[in-house]
């Protein structure tokens, strides 16, 4: 679990980590809609290509990184041999009974599994070098927009950042609670499932407890700063556009044009 | 006496192999004879915790061995059979009332000697026993843990420790957050179990008047490492160096001090309000027998 990355930041000054955070994420977005347009191994190859330089542009060591997406793996390899098992079309190569695989649907297996590799490197990247509160910032500014039609865009950002500046604190609350139930005899992730339903119990009941009451403390703290959702609110911390941004977004759109060239039509 | 407890050239680095490693611990070694009281002090984020984390094999060491009792926990030690040792240490931890959990508090007490195998009559009795114990009436047994007051809640919590009778019982910070009434309770309770039970107590702590007043054993740490071991005395002895490890004197000797400051002479630095009060009387004897 320790190794596990999905989701976790790592401090430090690279290329990507200094890119502002609403680039970070249109990029992203953009990346996936890319991938999305690849379909034949020149394209999924250039991709992986870019992939590996932003990796490596943002400072995290390969191998490391790689470790930290294995845990994901299992879901992969898992809708992977779905798609192979039960996709038809091409040359039957074993059948028995719902079950067959074709040449088509090997192709289309590993296509699927470079597809996942990408998006989960792309957002694995965007999330370890942008802080959760700067990615709330970052969703604000791309959703400003939508203030015209009466969404209500700060409320959103202000949810999302308290949610994510929540979860590790809940994480330790956690492992308190896991430690003081094992120390009373409890064995987490052994036994039959009823077993282990039966174990979650004592560590839920007080999981949510403890949530909220986090929620009561912190909401009397913002009214007694004199928090209100209709106030018009100013920024500690304000990311710009950067000449980062702009090089970034054309070496990423260079690849897109490369991609839609020799994909196959 | 018995080794309850020994740490022998024990290692915890926390997530080992990624950028984010740090070690807690360095090349720890210390024995916790049986019976003994021992408190272990040193700032925050010395590694206190992480210490007593081991002797119920919550972590395990990344390199060295812990051994408690007769059970050798080693880096290569699984999370199989570690319960006949968790039963044998009881711990409770900061802020104990956020791990109730069941709908009466006799439940929740009752949870522990449960899982390590009690009948429901053994349970029973024993979880009545440890309301006696911590002072719990037994007109709460039948209400919910939810609805009691923060201190009451404290109480049904160490209650679930001491239900499963333990021979060592660690207590991490038992009485942060009490008002002073509860403190004492709870330490005299820890004191009460040391003397009539014949439990091991470890305790965590940052209160100088509870170490000089309770324990007989100091553990001091300081960055991960064990700095000094020895009774009371033998750790406070030297100011200067208390505050060097970000720590404060006892009460009664700071006091003692500022006395020593306006020029009254003291034999030694009295470290509970008893010695304190011994140093003033023969002081004032002398002083009285001037004026005679």
């Amino acid at each position: 679990m320790s190794n596990f990355l999905f989701g976790r930041y790592l401090p430090g000054e690279s290329w990507v980590h200094q890119m502002s955070p609403q680039s970070k994420l249109l990029l992203s977005f953009y990346f996936v809609i890319v991938i999305f347009f690849a379909n034949n191994i020149a394209s999924y190859a250039a991709l992986l290509i870019l992939i590996m330089g932003v990796i490596i542009l943002s400072g995290v060591s390969i191998s490391y990184f790689l470790k930290g997406i294995r845990p994901l793996i299992w879901l992969i390899i898992f809708t992977v041999l779905l798609q192979i098992l039960f996709s038809s079309g091409g040359k039957l190569l074993w059948h028995f009974g719902p079950f067959s695989i074709t040449d088509q649907s090997l192709i289309n297996g590993g296509f699927i599994f470079i597809r996942f590799l990408l998006i989960i490197m792309i957002s694995t990247v965007l999330t370890l070098t942008t802080t959760p509160l700067a990615i709330a910032d970052g969703v604000q500014t791309v959703l400003k927009p939508l203030k015209g039609f009466h969404f209500p865009v700060d409320t959103l950002a202000l949810m999302l950042s308290i949610a994510l500046r929540f979860v590790p604190t809940l994480m330790d609350e956690m492992e308190t609670i896991m430690n003081a139930q094992r120390s009373r005899g409890v064995d987490f992730g052994s036994g039959s499932l009823k077993h282990r339903v039966k174990a979650a119990v004592p560590l839920l009941v007080p999981l949510f407890t403890g949530a909220i009451n986090h929620a009561e403390n912190l909401s009397t703290a913002m009214e007694a700063r004199g928090f209100t959702d209709s106030e018009h609110r100013s920024k500690y911390r304000i990311y710009r556009w950067q000449m980062k941004d702009t090089i970034s977004w054309l070496v990423f759109l260079a690849v897109g044009v490369l991609v839609l060239g020799i994909r196959k039509w | 006496m018995d080794k309850a407890v020994n740490f022998e050239k024990v290692t915890h680095t926390y997530q080992v192999d990624t950028p984010f490693s740090q070690n807690a611990l360095e090349n720890v070694s210390f024995t916790i004879q049986s019976g003994s009281f021992t408190a272990i002090i040193g700032h925050t984020g010395s590694g206190k915790s992480t210490l007593v984390q081991h002797i119920n094999a919550l972590l395990k060491p990344t390199d060295g061995t812990v051994s408690v009792f007769d059970r050798i926990i080693t880096p290569k030690t699984t999370n199989k059979n570690l319960k006949q040792l968790r039963k044998k240490v009881g711990m409770v931890f900061q802020f104990p009332e956020k791990q109730l959990f069941e709908e009466t508090v006799i439940k929740d007490i009752m949870f522990g000697p449960l899982n390590y195998g009690a009948t429901e009559e053994e349970a029973r009795k024993s979880a009545v026993n440890a309301m006696k114990l911590v002072g719990l009436s037994a007109n709460f047994s039948d209400s919910s843990p939810f609805d009691l007051s923060g201190g009451q809640m404290r109480r049904v919590a160490i209650a679930g420790v001491l239900a499963m009778n333990p021979e060592i019982l660690i207590l991490d910070e038992p009485t942060a957050g009490l008002d002073p009434r509860g403190h004492k309770e709870i330490m005299d309770l820890a004191r009460h179990l040391h003397d009539h039970n014949h439990m091991t107590i470890i305790l965590v702590t940052h209160q100088m008047d509870d170490v000089v007043d309770y324990a007989s054993n100091v553990v001091v740490m300081d960055q991960g490492k064990i700095v000094k071991v020895g009774p009371p005395k033998e750790i406070f002895s030297d100011p200067k160096w208390v505050y060097k490890m970000q720590l404060d004197l006892p009460s009664s000797a700071l006091f003692a001090q500022k006395m020593i400051d306006t020029g009254i002479k003291l034999k030694t630095l009295p470290l509970t309000i008893d010695e304190l009060a011994d140093q003033i009387v023969q002081i004032a004897g002398k002083e009285g027998k001037k004026d005679e």
